[in-house]
């Protein structure tokens, strides 16, 4: 009797916590469903309290490439993300092997460094910064948000340290025996055991390059050749005689690599968020 | 091997920050030469600027109600997803995926969805005979709007909150059980102190990126002021209903990059730069946390 | 490795101390050369079917200087020439869409001083009409020339007039109210279906200075704030409250919300959304090309009640084209200036084409302009002694914003004391200038 009332009480808890589950679920998946569906919507169609599209306007999606220089705006992201990315790792990958497996006199003190770069708001440094790239002549570009990586980037190291940090130092030791130099035993030893670390690392420099607004804004609004899709999408609505339809079209083509690359990775990318929250 | 990133630190850090300091008592337009004025752009910062208030307290707000929400919510789910059993798979996919979207494209696409008039949002308000509210276009909704938003896009902190009530062990909850703790006595005695580093954690990372808050706030002033097109300046409609959304940094660009005055922009990033060393000086105080194998 | 890092920060310091642009911009040679080469780069507003337009317009520059070579940014802000100007970028010439920021434009140098070249080439500014003389300098410094104008009255949708038994626009505050009043209808759940006029501040056109006219008040006289001495501000913004009262202020923002953008062919009168509209001469062209089912007339704005005499005048203004100092090529950039924005013909193309206002006394009595019937009321208001331009000011377009956002304020309800408001308001746009000075 005891027992029973028990199991039922956790059957009903059951399904209790799994009607709020998908009650929930249901809202945070809803603004997806929707901006989809209106994407196949006319323009007049979008103004009405209608929500499933009457006829499907599927040329939204050839529109949006016609009427807007949506390919450059590809071609644009690609570039800076990849580049971005490229340059990220070949310079950030051995600054967080250093820092994690090799003690020296300030390494602590660049660490901080690093730390307070990372965390430290773009804006508080960037007239100078601006400047600096005005001079040079290269605003107009997004060549002021690539170039930098060559340099490593702040999250990039922080994040890449933390991996190298959980592999036992016992193999990079086994390794210098054999006579490797440092650049081998990071080649060699430590960047396969990495993989996963990079690959987050590479995947968070990725999105971040891809949904970067605010340095695409200040470096490239006045050079329309140089926009990402990240910043044409914020000037779709509005300036090519637009409608609703064609915006959501384009702000699910905009979605789309994300989502791919995030299904590609899911489990590195998580893995990924992890190392960058859990210090407790 | 850390010769690059010690330039990129130089060049792109140390640098910016003393250079960004000596700007702020000039006035420098980029054209010609910066000229000292001393602090006078700190005595218009201070005294006479008519905007620079609200875009402080709307970012204080941001702050203080915003972030705090959004740890909430992801506690929330994260909660429900480990008591429901459910925490990898098809469910954390579908409570983590709006993370992914861009925020410009998240924006963009609430924007339309709250429209007052033609949004599906106040549609099925009306459908149910509830006047919605102007959301993005009443000073007094915008702000909560994008909270809406910013819960929708909670996934990140969640996941991270979901690793770390994993890591609670199981036997201090039983222990606890035995000594005839309830539900609600556990989350209180046993979960949310074992969680409370990472909560720090989130909040002042969600405070310090809270108070660089721009992209959501300019790009749902623009699309929702109808202004968003090619040839509008974006600081014209920045903060956009009646200032309402005007963001600190917001201001810092279009006095700086908008209007020129990078010197008062300097002025401006100085204050901010003294407002998150605060928060930073919390997180930073936990440093030996960075260092998981004790090193330090 | 520490010491090469530390010579580089020092090259990056040096870098940024010293300034690339420190002398004041190109100076015109002696003589006008004879022949130009090369190329030049000009940035405007103008997008899409407009700056297809206007470039056909400009073809002729090429008959005259086959080896220049021009090319067109399209679609550019007042805040991206800043930029690129700022910046040195490829820009020879700034066709910024008002006078909005020709006060910063001026004083900084990013336009240079086109004085020695007219006086060089002996050319003056007598061939511009009016207003054109008071936009396009700053306290007498000849720093843009003017490119065509603009000129705003109202728009009105005659089959929705006619529904209400109207056929002859409203003059006066008074009837506009009245009738736009009438003119709006309302859904099932009291959403407004369309409105007979939006007096919403901020809307289209409705901009501060587009309505100065209507209320015979002044803008910036001599530099100065009068936003608060000059009571006519203050009238107009009472009268616009107690309009956007009767309809309701929240009911207004939800139905302007759902409204299509002002230049896509979803524009609400174009859809006949909105009967009435304060808009510039250009909208015609816009109608013709978007919504040519659209059946509309053009009328000067209503003046307030007890400015009547004022009737027939407006709010003129127009594109103002600079020579900028990062200019590489300045003498083929200033003959490109001299013929768009002087030539007869290519004036007169443009303007047929765009359906702006002509610039120039010749262009403007041209045989050879056709504009419709919908422009002449433009036309008028252009020649109109009583029509009234905004001079530039100080502190570039920091006037503009403020005193539109405080009428924002005001019309939503922010504002407990009006005269209080407005002195606040007069001594914020003085800070700023003194800032910026």
């Amino acid at each position: 009797m005891n027992h029973n009332t028990q199991s039922r009480h956790r059957v009903l808890n059951f399904i209790a916590d799994n009607t709020i589950l998908a009650v929930l679920g249901a809202l945070f998946i809803a603004p997806i469903v929707l901006v989809l569906l209106t994407s196949f919507m006319s323009g007049r169609q979008t103004l009405t309290a209608s929500w499933w599209p009457d006829p499907w306007e599927w040329d939204n999606y050839v529109k949006a490439f016609t009427e807007v220089p949506l390919a450059s705006w590809f071609a644009n992201s690609t570039m800076y993300a990849v580049l971005s990315t490229v340059f990220m790792i070949v310079s950030s990958v051995p600054a967080a092997y250093v820092l994690a497996k090799i003690k020296f006199r300030f390494s602590n003190v660049i660490f901080l460094a690093i730390i307070v770069a990372m965390l430290l708001p773009p804006q508080v440094t960037i007239v100078p910064i601006y400047v600096m790239w005005a001079k040079i002549g290269l605003t107009g570009t997004l060549w002021p948000l690539i170039l930098p990586n060559l340099l490593g980037s702040a999250f990039s190291i922080f994040l890449l340290r933390q991996f190298f940090l959980t592999i036992p130092s016992a193999y990079a030791d086994a390794a210098r025996v054999d006579g490797a130099g440092e650049v081998g035993v990071l080649l060699k030893v430590m960047v396969p055991m990495t993989r996963s670390g990079i690959a987050a690392a590479a995947i968070f420099q990725f999105f971040y390059s891809w949904n970067d607004f605010f340095g695409p804004l200040l470096y490239t609004s006045e050079n329309q050749q140089a926009w990402p899709v990240a910043y044409g999408l914020a000037t779709f609505h509005g300036s090519h005689g637009t409608d609703w339809g064609m915006t959501m079209a384009v702000t699910m083509l905009v979605t789309l690599p994300v989502v791919i690359v995030f299904f590609f990775a899911q489990r590195v990318f998580v893995e990924g968020i992890n190392l960058t929250g859990v210090t407790g | 091997m850390l010769t690059p990133a010690i330039l990129g630190l130089l060049v792109f850090f140390v640098y910016p920050l003393v250079a960004n300091l000596y700007y702020s008592f000039t006035s420098y337009d980029l054209l010609s030469p910066p000229r000292w004025i001393g602090l006078r752009n700190y005595t218009y910062l201070f005294t006479q600027d008519p905007r620079v208030a609200a875009a402080a307290l709307n970012t204080l707000w941001l702050v203080l109600i915003m972030v705090p929400i959004k740890i909430l919510a992801s506690l929330g789910v994260a909660g429900l997803l480990m008591k429901a059993r459910r925490v990898s798979g098809f469910w954390r996919t579908v409570f983590y995926l709006p993370a992914l979207v861009p925020p410009v494209a998240s924006v963009v696409a609430f924007v339309f969805l709250f429209n007052p008039g033609s949004g599906p949002v106040n549609a099925a308000l009306r459908s149910v005979g509830i006047a919605g509210p102007l959301w993005f276009n009443d000073p007094q909704w915008s702000k909560p709007t994008l909270v809406v938003l910013a819960i929708w896009v909670m996934g990140d902190v969640m996941i991270i909150f979901l690793a770390s009530l994993l890591n609670v062990p199981r036997e201090q909850h039983e222990a606890a059980a035995l000594d005839g703790a309830n539900a609600a006595q556990r989350i209180v005695y046993v979960t949310l102190p074992a969680i409370a580093p990472v909560i720090l954690f989130a909040a002042v990372t969600g405070a310090i990126a809270a108070l660089q808050y721009f992209t959501e706030a300019a790009v749902a002033s623009g699309v929702a002021s109808g202004k968003s097109g090619v040839y509008t300046k974006l600081s014209d409609v920045m903060g956009y209903p009646a200032d309402s959304l005007l963001t600190y940094t917001e201001w810092l660009y279009a006095r700086g990059f908008g209007s020129f005055q990078l010197g008062y922009a300097a002025a401006l990033a100085v204050v901010l730069f003294v407002v998150t060393a605060v928060f930073m000086g919390l997180l930073l105080r936990r440093f030996d946390a960075f260092n998981p194998d004790g090193r330090s | 490795m520490l010491k090469a890092s530390i010579a580089a920060t020092a090259v990056m310091v040096v870098l940024a101390g010293c300034s690339t642009a420190s002398d004041s911009g190109p100076q015109p040679e002696k003589d006008a050369p004879k022949d130009l080469s090369g190329n030049i780069s000009v940035w405007w507003s103008q997008s899409d079917r407009e700056a297809d337009e206007a470039r056909t317009a400009l073809e002729g520059f090429k008959a005259l200087y086959p080896n220049v070579k021009v090319t067109y940014h399209d679609g550019q802000s007042d805040e991206q020439i800043a930029k690129a100007i700022a910046t040195n970028a490829d820009i020879d010439i700034a066709i910024s869409s008002g006078p909005d920021s020709l006060g910063t434009f001026c004083t900084s140098g990013a336009f240079v001083d086109l004085a020695p070249y007219m006086k060089r080439d002996k050319v003056d500014m007598s061939v511009f009409s009016g207003a054109a003389k008071e936009y396009t300098q700053l306290n007498g410094e000849q720093c843009s020339l003017p490119w065509l104008n603009n000129a705003y009255g109202l728009y009105y949708n005659t089959d929705l007039l006619a529904s209400a038994g109207v056929t002859e626009p409203p003059k006066t505050f008074s009837e506009l109210e009245d009738l736009a009043l009438k003119l709006t209808t309302y859904n099932a759940d009291g959403s407004i279906k369309t409105l007979g006029f939006n007096p919403l501040m901020g809307f289209y056109e409705s901009l501060p200075p587009q309505w100065m006219g209507t209320v015979n008040a002044s803008w910036m006289p001599k530099g100065e704030a009068s936003f608060s001495t000059d009571p006519a501000w203050a009238k107009l913004m009472t009268w616009q409250k107690d309009f956007i009262d009767k309809i309701g202020y929240d009911k207004l923002q939800a139905f302007t919300a759902g409204l299509g953008d002002e230049w896509s062919a979803d524009q609400a009168f174009e859809t006949g959304q909105i009967a009435m509209v304060l808009d510039g001469e250009w909208r015609v062209a816009f109608i013709q090309d978007q919504a040519p089912g659209i059946a509309f007339k053009t009328a000067p704005m209503p003046t307030a009640d007890d400015n009547a005499d004022a009737y027939g005048a407006g709010y003129v203004s127009g594109s103002t084209a600079g020579l900028t100092r990062a200019s590489r090529n300045p003498e083929a950039a200033w003959a490109f200036l001299k013929y768009a924005t002087m030539d007869t013909q290519a004036l007169v193309t443009a303007a047929n084409l765009l359906k702006n206002m002509p610039s120039t006394e010749a262009s403007r009595t041209s045989p050879d302009l056709t504009l419709p019937e919908a422009s002449d009321t433009f036309l008028h208001i252009v020649s109109n002694p009583y029509s009234v331009t905004v001079t530039p000011a100080l502190s570039g377009s920091a006037v503009g914003e403020s005193v539109l956002k405080f009428m924002q304020q005001f019309q939503a309800g922010d504002v407990s004391n009006l005269q209080e408001g407005l002195t606040k308001l007069d001594s914020d746009i003085m800070n700023a200038i003194e800032l910026s000075k």
